[in-house]
């Protein structure tokens, strides 16, 4: 363990460690837009610079790696100026749409130009990027609001593993790019929108919230995603009821930020107007069951010819106990009628690995057969 | 190859040159290959080939730069028991007269009323002279100038003199005599303490000892180390590396193998600018010969010494010269720097401790390990050890590549060695290091080039781009042409160099364009602050040097056009 001092506060903190870490750990604030704890430290936005005691001139928090008895300054007058310099340069590159733009609330150059007063540039307007590119269902790269910060490229390469952007094209010219400026399709990307996830502005943003409501007027609702039994955190962001994105959360326990494609836009069902929302009894059971009066018959033509129909018309709603009880009933019913190798039983990867362990246990010592199997194994 | 089988080849190659009684260089370096060098040469051996000499009366040889690249394509005849003689300015026919003049049996000079009606007779002369000489007369250039006689040649000492495509000439002039004497008597230790007590300091410009620097690596504890020379020279008018690649490639290659001993590499990798065809294929022509013999692989010279040299081409990104960028392209990536520490010493190419050195550093080793570390302390001054090659180039008389020791003034520099400015206008400034240095006005003329002093007049040693500028140039504009190609060249990984440079230029426009408001100036100097203190590498945090050193020293001609711009 190593003793460092940041603005005046002793710290201890693991060999190794950043000075932003250290910062991070203990609740002092650095600015920063290229960092990111789960990428590798960049170095290019330049907003993390502190000072030394003994270094002529500021060093990036994140690349500077802490030394025993190290004493850190993040903030002094000179520091406060030459950030405002550096914030004034990134608004000079960037439009100021702040009053319609989506990502307004949660952008972090937004942000830092309030903390540090930067209200307009007083350079000259140049934009150098204006690429707008829509080529995916699931997000939009509007290259105007890129910083350069490449925060999407290392998480692409280090976090995803796919490497489908990089960047293209030199200096002022730069740009987040696919290979030769393709289609995203055509890339090795995988649609997962960790990228979208680390942008700190309104470059990536995800196509479904687009114009549908302001930052602050979101509900954010923490769930976990149903999609399989890895069950990472998902955060949906709500509006009226309906969801507008999903995102990681930096709290998340087993995926910390991070989703895979189906957790991140794949949450339409949830608010599909044929989405089931309580369990229901095939119609013609539930008239033997006396719980409805109308009648009704299987379609005798081959499965396949059947045209789509409601589901009203063939099912019933009923509540938890009834369902159960009706599927206990039937399931006993063919146990003592055939013998439990007459049940077979097949689950899914989309349930936890603990709901797979007592469906199996179920099927062995209540059921009493060995006919299981799984979804994965087909 | 042994130890004595160098010798052997030494010698022979001694003896076969010693037979012949003349011998005309012509150089072959790319200055004077764009002059016509090319045909020169041809027209050269042709005209010995005509000749009805003795088998050993002349020896042609294409040789490497000879200096005084302004004056090219250059031929020097070296005649036993006469003086040498150089001629700069030589077409193929000039070469013919020369062939003619110096050659006695030599049957092919044109025909001298051809030359007479060229060259005719000053009148009322009493010199006797023939049509001939008097011709050759305007192209001789004495070598008492002090272009010649003020410099001190240690990296070039061989250059102009060898066949830059011949081993043997190389080994015949004492060529890796330096590895054999390090391979067969010192310790990898002795050889850093050799180059660290003999006070080199790289020549790519930032100055690091390369003592220091050999050592932290042969400390570091790891099964592979590389040794990577960077030729990556990209600084508009500088063309010091390429020259010493193209004209002594051994000596690059010698001091490259010398470094991978001390440090304990066996592999190495020789980055080139892909602008410099010339140099590729001579240092791919010097790593085959010395693969041949045996200089290059397994056991060197019969010890348990192995290593292999490959060359890696760029392509034409000025940031690839720094060093954590070279690696990056190296490795197959984007060539872009990062930030340091780790520094290359303990993770460079693909992670392993890693020296770069620039082409010149190593080109000084093998003479630091003959004559030693004390010969080589004794030239130049307190903090700066050994000579500096420049590139001279601007208004002057005499442009080309020089070597002086450090310390030398550059008032020397400028009007001895480079004689001046030439035409009518005065000396101004002179830009040293590049699009990373500054102006150094003529009140600061007096002061001796080294490290520290350069950088406390707002400029640095670079890799030794020289640029006299006299006061026809207007500094803002002079101060615009190094931002621009700031602009052009920035990687745009971090942002004061991405977006400051483009800002930079675009207040310059503005204040030549006549339309500058009276605060742009502090605008100016303040955001050239910022760039220079904020940004990553070496590129962005010396790119505002033009702009605030002419600032410092010329802050009225930037005055004057905001004035002329409000009159107007």
């Amino acid at each position: 363990m190593l003793n460092v001092t940041i603005d005046g506060k002793k710290l201890t903190v693991p060999e190794g460690s950043t000075v932003m870490d250290a910062a991070l750990a203990h609740q002092v604030d650095i600015p920063r837009l290229c960092h990111h704890p789960d990428l590798h430290p960049s170095g290019g936005c330049r907003l993390c610079l502190v000072e030394v005691e003994g270094r002529a001139d500021p060093v990036p928090a994140c690349g500077l790696v802490c030394a025993d008895g190290m004493v850190v300054h993040t903030r002094s007058p000179l520091l406060a100026d030459m950030l405002r310099e550096i914030i004034n340069l990134f608004v000079s590159d960037h439009p100021l749409d702040c009053v319609t733009c989506d990502k307004a609330g949660s952008c972090a150059l937004q942000k830092y130009a309030y903390e540090f007063g930067v209200t307009t540039t007083s350079y000259e307007t140049r934009i150098s990027r204006s690429l707008y590119q829509d080529d995916n269902p699931f997000f939009v790269r509007d290259h105007k609001y890129c910083i350069l910060c490449a925060r999407c490229v290392r998480v692409c390469e280090e976090v995803v593993g796919a490497n489908a952007i990089d960047l293209a094209g030199r200096g002022f010219e730069g740009h987040i790019s696919t290979p030769f400026d393709g289609p995203m399709i055509d890339s090795k990307c995988v649609f997962c929108g960790s990228c979208v996830q680390v942008c700190p502005t309104a470059a990536l943003m995800p196509v479904s919230r687009r114009g549908k409501g302001r930052e602050w007027e979101l509900q954010r609702v923490a769930s976990i995603c149903g999609y399989c039994g890895v069950g990472c955190t998902v955060e949906y962001a709500l509006k009226d009821g309906h969801i507008l994105y999903a995102q990681g959360r930096p709290d998340g326990a087993v995926n910390g930020e991070f989703l895979c494609t189906k957790g991140r836009y794949g949450w339409d069902f949830a608010s599909h107007p044929e989405r089931l929302t309580q369990p229901m009894i095939r119609r013609d059971l539930a008239y033997q069951m006396g719980l409805t009066d109308q009648p009704w018959q299987l379609p005798q033509e081959s499965p396949l010819a059947v045209r789509k129909f409601k589901v009203e018309d063939s099912f019933v709603a009923v509540d938890w106990d009834t369902a159960l009880d009706a599927a206990a009933a039937g399931l006993a019913a063919v146990v003592q009628g055939s013998g439990p190798d007459a049940v077979m039983s097949l689950t899914s990867a989309r349930c936890t690995n603990e709901d797979n362990y007592l469906f199996q246990k179920f099927m062995r010592v209540a059921v009493g057969t060995n006919n299981i199997d799984h979804c994965a194994r087909l | 190859m042994d130890t004595q089988q160098i010798e052997l080849i030494a010698e022979h190659e001694r003896a076969r040159q010693d037979q012949f009684q003349r011998r005309i260089t012509c150089c072959a370096s790319t200055a004077c290959l764009s002059a016509g060098a090319g045909k020169t040469l041809e027209a050269i051996k042709q005209a010995v080939a005509q000749c009805s000499c003795a088998e050993h009366e002349v020896e042609v040889v294409k040789t490497g730069c000879m200096g005084l690249c302004s004056k090219g394509p250059l031929v020097r005849v070296e005649s036993k028991g006469e003086p040498t003689v150089l001629y700069g300015e030589v077409t193929p026919e000039v070469a013919c007269h020369i062939v003619g003049q110096h050659v006695p049996s030599c049957e092919c000079s044109a025909p001298a009323e051809d030359v007479a009606l060229a060259v005719p007779e000053p009148e009322g002369s009493v010199l006797v002279a023939s049509a001939q000489e008097r011709l050759l007369a305007r192209h001789l250039i004495p070598l008492d100038l002090p272009f010649f006689t003020r410099q001190h040649k240690v990296v070039l000492a061989d250059m102009g003199t060898i066949d830059p495509e011949r081993i043997e000439d190389y080994l015949a002039h004492g060529g890796y005599q330096s590895l054999v004497k390090v391979l067969n008597e010192m310790t990898p230790e002795q050889v850093c303490d050799e180059i660290y007590n003999s006070g080199l300091r790289g020549r790519g410009g930032a100055g690091f000892p390369t003592g220091l620097k050999w050592n932290l690596v042969r400390r570091e504890n790891s099964e592979r180390k590389f040794v990577i020379v960077n030729g990556d020279e990209g600084d508009p008018g500088a063309y010091m590396d390429r020259a010493v690649m193209e004209d002594d490639p051994h000596r690059v290659l010698e001091g490259m193998m010398i470094c991978a001993y001390a440090v304990g590499a066996s592999y190495g990798y020789l980055y080139i600018r892909g602008e410099y065809p010339n140099a590729i294929a001579r240092i791919e022509r010097a790593i085959k010969e010395a693969r041949r013999r045996r200089l290059l692989g397994k056991s060197v010279l019969g010890t348990s010494f192995s290593f292999e040299a490959d060359i890696r081409v760029g392509a034409g990104a000025f940031v690839c010269g720094e060093e954590t960028a070279l690696i990056h392209s190296i490795e197959g990536k984007r060539g872009a720097p990062r930030m340091r520490p780790p520094y290359p010493s303990t993770s460079g190419l693909w992670g392993a401790p890693t020296v770069i050195n620039n082409v010149e550093t190593m080109a000084n080793i093998p003479s630091i390990i003959k004559h030693g570390a004390g010969w080589f302390a004794a030239i130049g001054d307190e903090k700066s050890k050994g000579t500096k090659v420049f590139a001279l180039a601007g208004h002057l008389r005499n442009t080309g590549l020089i070597e002086v020791p450090m310390g030398i003034t550059l008032r020397e520099i400028v009007f001895d060695i480079g004689g001046g400015i030439a035409g009518e206008w005065n000396f101004k400034a002179v830009q040293t290091g590049g699009p990373s240095g500054g102006c150094i006005p003529i009140e600061h003329l007096d002061t001796p080039v080294d490290y520290e002093n350069l950088r406390k007049l707002g400029s640095i040693m670079g890799s030794g781009g020289l640029v006299v500028i006299d006061d026809s140039t207007r500094m803002p504009e002079f101060a615009r042409f190094f931002i621009d190609f700031c602009v052009d060249e920035s990687c745009g990984k971090c942002l004061p160099c991405r977006v400051g440079t483009v800002q930079i230029r675009a207040l310059l426009d503005k204040i030549i364009g006549g339309k500058g408001q009276p605060d742009d100036l502090d605008k100016l100097e303040k955001l050239c602050w910022t760039v220079k203190k904020t940004s990553l590498c070496g590129l962005g945090q010396s790119a505002p040097n033009p702009v605030l050193s002419t600032l410092a020293y010329f802050r009225h001609e930037y005055e004057a056009m905001m004035k002329e711009g409000t009159h107007a």
